[in-house]
């Protein structure tokens, strides 16, 4: 049976419910049923795996997910993509409203419309599998902001979908938290749309965890306006298969972009990060940093691209993707790429791969710190680069104490 | 009247000590004894072993003992991790002391301090016991509290990372400290800061061993003895004239003593 098929079959109880968008989606997809393993973005990933992520039958209701952290989320709006609530946002007088039900989809449409099939795969099927219910669209404004913690969960057994399009107006500052919840033996599709105006400054943080046998593909796409600020952190762990493919592009140039991200693989997991960031006007600036360390038989992936065409002179763009192999059968596969065709621009990439650093764990172990004391430590600073780097306080959820509890 | 006899403690015995790395054998037969109350001078040529001899002291897994023994306060030590070597005492301080990015200073000090106090049977110092205990300590090598919110080493002058390994030994309170080459990279004043913090930790109950290419620092430190290392094994012993000695006449002499022998 091919993935097409069993796109469909696993939704055709619901085929006559389809709305305009959906169909509009599986038109799409049926003309590029499979991810064509020869480009970049799908090369490395595993077929069975992503086989499985398939193979569980859709669902489109909603499950309460166990909320990691501590509750007390004072001066902070939490949504849960799915939930059947009104989200509370006039009462507490925020400056958050929702966008009109139309509005939404025509801008999904646009986007599947204009969207290469084949880079754009994770996006079109989010959109055929993803009904009304399950996409949430905000408009963001104005100085009253609270913390924004957008919640997308998986539910056992199923495959679950879900949207988000957030548009944030001129000269606005917003910080946004997106958990993504992985249940055991689940699958979860993901795309959010982020449209940052002139002067705005988004704090974005992405945190992917999932249980045994979870699966996860959540595409991220960015379009950022002149003298606009995009910060991403992301933590992805816990999960058999996960891809998060992170697309940004500065439509004028003329804007900062920070980019931070971990990935902590383990047994058998693979998890697959793809940045492809995008230049389309002078004086644009980036600095990412991908970090990823794998244990056991695991396998990370990490591929980046940076395009910048003759209009982006002046660009400043950094890409390092930094390793940790803590086992000898582990996999680590990197590769930072530059596209570039402007002629004054500074633009740097590299990658490392490495163990622990057995220079730094005998210093540790000659001043009394055991083997597994010394790695904690080490892997501890590992960690805060990227965590220090999310929107999420330690009080309402300590990651790094999590993420050093097994190890 | 009869003078009162001092009793010294031994506490470090290295007997007829051969160790190897990558089948390369770099210690050849090393003898010392080392007694609570005494501070010992190795010097010799770069690449005669005295580095290695710390290393193996403190247990850097890159080197095997191949025949011989040490022993802490008669206890073989061979079968000890570096952290065990390190909780019962043994303290090195190294050449270069190592950078670890991200790991607070702070906190690294304080995990390495209640490893020991633990051995020791003391009580382990919360975070605000152990910045009291801190502070009192920086005082002996002059430096600034701030250090302590840096990562270990990272961005520190060489002076700075010496005084770091100073401040170390203070807070771990050790039975021997071997420190390699705590002058090398150091100006005339950081040298006094460093001589004169390990002054004041040296104590009755405790040994140094200060490994060196100069005199400068034993005009600061005064020796009880200086061992001449040659060819992996220690060739010479002598007082403190015999580094005076070293610094008149070089170390052409332990080419021809090996030769012969």
């Amino acid at each position: 049976m091919n993935i097409l098929e069993k796109i469909t079959k696993s939704d055709e109880n619901n085929s006559d419910s389809k709305s305009n968008i959906q169909k509009i989606s599986l038109e799409r997809l049926r003309a590029n049923p499979i991810p064509n393993s020869k480009n970049e973005i799908w090369r490395q990933t595993n077929k069975s795996k992503f086989s499985r992520f398939l193979d569980f039958k859709f669902s489109n209701e909603f499950y309460y997910p166990p909320i990691p952290g501590h509750a007390n989320i004072e001066n902070t709006c939490r949504i849960i993509i799915g939930e059947n609530r009104a989200i509370n946002l006039k009462e507490k007088n925020w400056a958050i409203k929702e966008l009109e039900e139309q509005e939404i989809l025509n801008f999904l449409k646009q986007k599947i419309i204009q969207s290469d099939s084949t880079q754009n795969w994770s996006n079109l099927l989010n959109h055929f599998l993803t009904d009304k219910k399950n996409i949430v669209g905000l408009n963001i404004s104005g100085t009253a902001i609270p913390h924004l913690e957008i919640i997308c969960n998986s539910a056992n057994n199923v495959l679950n979908s879900k949207t988000l399009v957030i548009n944030i107006e001129e000269g606005t500052t917003v910080s946004i938290s997106q958990i993504n919840i992985g249940d055991e033996n689940s699958a979860l599709s993901i795309s959010s749309y982020f449209n940052i105006e002139e002067d705005s400054v988004v704090n974005h943080g992405i945190i992917s965890f999932g249980k045994d046998k979870s699966h996860i593909i959540n595409s991220l796409n960015v379009r950022q306006f002149k003298n606009s600020e995009y910060n991403l952190g992301s933590l992805q762990f816990e999960y058999d298969f996960g891809r998060l493919e992170i697309n940004i592009n500065q439509v004028e140039g003329n804007a900062r972009t920070n980019v931070k991200g971990i990935q902590i693989t383990k047994n058998n997991e693979q998890i697959s990060t793809y940045a492809n960031i995008a230049f389309n006007g002078p004086n644009g600036f980036l600095d990412q940093l991908n970090k990823s360390l794998a244990n056991d038989k695991s396998h990370s992936v990490f591929e980046g691209l940076i395009i910048v065409p003759q209009i982006a002179q002046k660009t400043d763009a950094s890409q390092l993707s930094r390793n940790l192999l803590l086992s000898n059968f582990a996999k680590i596969d990197t590769k930072p790429q530059l596209e570039i065709v402007a002629d004054d621009v500074k633009c740097m990439h590299g990658a490392t791969i490495s163990q622990l650093n057995e220079d730094e764990v005998f210093y540790m172990r000659s001043r009394g710190l055991t083997l597994e004391e010394a790695s904690k430590l080490q892997l501890r600073s590992y960690y805060q680069e990227i965590i220090s780097f999310l929107p999420i306080s330690k009080e309402r959820w300590d990651l790094l104490a999590l993420l050093l509890k097994d190890k | 009247m009869e003078s009162k006899k001092e009793i010294k403690q031994p506490l470090l015995k290295i007997s007829d000590l051969f160790a190897s790395t990558d089948d390369l054998t770099i210690l050849k037969g090393v003898n010392i004894k080392i007694n609570s109350g005494e501070i010992h001078a190795i010097m010799g040529r770069n690449g005669c072993g005295k580095s290695t001899l710390s290393k193996i002291i403190a247990g850097h897994p890159s080197y095997k003992i191949t025949s011989g023994k040490i022993e802490l306060c008669v206890n073989d030590i061979e079968p000890l991790e570096p952290e065990e070597r390190a909780q019962s005492g043994i303290f090195l301080g190294f050449q270069y002391p190592i950078e670890i990015p991200g790991v607070s200073n702070l906190e690294f000090l304080r995990v390495a301090t209640n490893a020991r106090r633990k051995f020791q049977k003391k009580d382990e110092l919360d975070t605000f016991e152990f910045e009291d205990l801190v502070k009192e300590k920086l005082d002996i090598v002059k430096m600034d509290s701030a250090f302590l919110s840096r990562s270990i080493n990272q961005g520190f002058s060489g002076g700075e990372k010496k005084r770091n390994e100073i401040l170390q030994m203070a807070l771990l309170e050790p039975k021997i400290a071997i420190l390699d080459e705590t002058d090398s990279g150091l100006d005339i004043d950081a040298l006094r800061i460093v001589a004169s913090g390990i002054k004041k930790i040296a104590n009755e109950n405790s040994g140094i061993i200060l490994i060196t290419h100069y005199q400068r620092l034993l005009d600061e430190i005064k020796p009880d003895y200086v061992h001449v290392m040659a060819d992996g094994k220690i060739i010479k012993t002598g007082d403190s004239n015999l580094a005076l000695e070293l610094e008149k006449n070089g170390y052409d002499w332990t080419d021809e003593f090996i030769n012969k022998n």
